[in-house]
């Protein structure tokens, strides 16, 4: 089967918003924790219209490129069969880790993906802050090897969209901590706030899409730690609330660093370099921002 | 089209209950305090010498040397920023409020009377 029958992500955009609305009344009746400014929310909506405006636009070339790649598969997989479910779930899930680790640590790849963590703040409506441009940053074309081992688009499309649904859930601060087998096993709230802190502590780390075991094995799981309350946002928050801005800042950043680049070398380092990179080493990245953290505290 | 127009509306409904039931962050006017905790946080490598607090509370600049450290109200939050002192010291204040250029806004403080740079960083 090519084309999915169902899109998970459109079935679930009213449970979406009841979710929102609920959340903004738990916090208004001060019963979980749950902060709202009008124009943080609009930025986060708006992105998360835009996307499915630019998936439109985008969709064709993914679709068709996915389906030509699948007509040269390597085996014939049943979308009826069990066990090729629960592979596609695990294959997935693992693919999704390696898209969103490269979308962190790769300039190119963030600047598609850097407008999902400029909200300030932790609510569902984050969830819906998403890309515009990642089409333009092909990591769509992680998933293709899923349909080159036979894994049929429309189940590929499918467990992406199941994916994406189960990670609205966890972008709240009004859950606390899971149970200690769920916390293992599966991302959860506690652990995606992490990913989106930018205290230096919690910097490039779990990257997870349904399950952390990806980030446990691959080495950046990090707890939160109660001592050291999430804060939100990206190193170098936005300075304003302008929608363009938002989608289009660090390409704009890529594209001045590249037209002042003195060789081909630094050229590419400021497009492939970990965010941040610079020749002489003035920016910060992840890197030195978690070692300057790591002296700071050492010292004090 | 049909449902693009829904969802236009259905987020639009949405921001307008934000605007209605939502609660944004506390942000109380900065006092030497929390000016400080706020600096700490956002410029941990820099020890300035010098602190001045916006008239309205809503934003600070702090001095460090030949640097300017400036801190802004954006929505419930703030923004951190640093640029030359010079850059700051040559600004002109005009019905009392001065306006900083950073690379992505313009933040104007409220100052208490037109002369600037304010003693406290002078």
């Amino acid at each position: 089967m090519l084309k999915a029958p169902f899109d998970p992500v459109q079935l679930a955009i009213p449970f979406f918003v009841l979710a929102i609305v609920l959340e903004i009344l738990l916090g208004r009746f001060g019963k979980a924790k749950a902060n709202y400014e009008t124009r943080d929310t609009a930025m986060s909506l708006s992105m998360g219209l835009g996307s499915t405006i630019a998936g439109v636009v985008f969709g064709g070339v993914v679709f068709a490129t996915t389906v030509g790649v699948y007509q040269h598969r390597l085996f014939t997989i049943p979308m009826t069969a069990v066990w090729a479910w629960v592979a596609v779930f695990f294959l997935e899930d693992l693919t999704y880790y390696w898209f969103h680790r490269l979308a962190h640590e790769r300039r190119f790849w963030w600047a598609s993906h850097v407008n999902h963590h400029t909200s300030t703040h932790y609510n569902l409506s984050t969830a819906l802050r998403q890309t515009w441009t990642g089409g333009v940053a092909g990591t769509w074309l992680l998933w293709l090897p899923l349909s080159f081992l036979g894994f049929p688009p429309a189940m590929v499309a499918i467990q992406k969209g199941i994916s994406l649904v189960y990670q609205f859930w966890i972008h709240t601060e009004a859950v606390g901590r899971m149970p200690r087998w769920f916390e293992a096993v599966f991302n959860t709230p506690s652990h995606h706030r992490v990913h989106h802190a930018r205290n230096p502590r919690y910097l490039d780390a779990n990257y997870a899409g349904i399950l952390i075991i990806w980030d446990r094995m691959f080495g950046t799981f990090i707890p939160e730690v109660d001592e050291e309350p999430c804060r939100y946002g990206t190193v170098k928050n936005l300075g304003n609330f302008n929608l363009l801005h938002n989608v289009f800042h660090e390409w704009v950043g890529i594209a001045k660093d590249v037209a002042g680049a003195k060789s081909p070398k630094e050229a590419l380092g400021y497009v492939f370099g970990p965010p941040g990179w610079s020749p002489d080493g003035s920016r910060d990245t992840s890197h030195t921002l978690k070692a300057k953290w790591r002296a700071r505290v050492g010292f004090e | 089209m049909i449902q693009l127009g829904g969802s236009v509306v259905a987020v639009a409904l949405l921001v307008a209950f934000v605007r209605w039931l939502g609660v944004a962050r506390p942000t109380p006017p900065l006092d030497a305090a929390s000016a400080k905790a706020l600096l700490d946080v956002e410029f941990p490598d820099h020890r300035p010498k010098a602190t001045w607090i916006a008239s309205d509370g809503a934003g600070l600049i702090a001095r460090d040397g030949e640097l300017a450290l400036v801190l802004y109200k954006r929505g419930d939050g703030y923004v951190a920023r640093d640029l030359p002192w010079s850059a700051v010291a040559s600004l002109k204040p005009t019905s009392g409020r001065v306006t900083v250029r950073v690379s992505d806004a313009r933040p104007t403080f409220a100052v208490s009377d037109d002369v600037w740079p304010p003693k406290e960083l002078a």
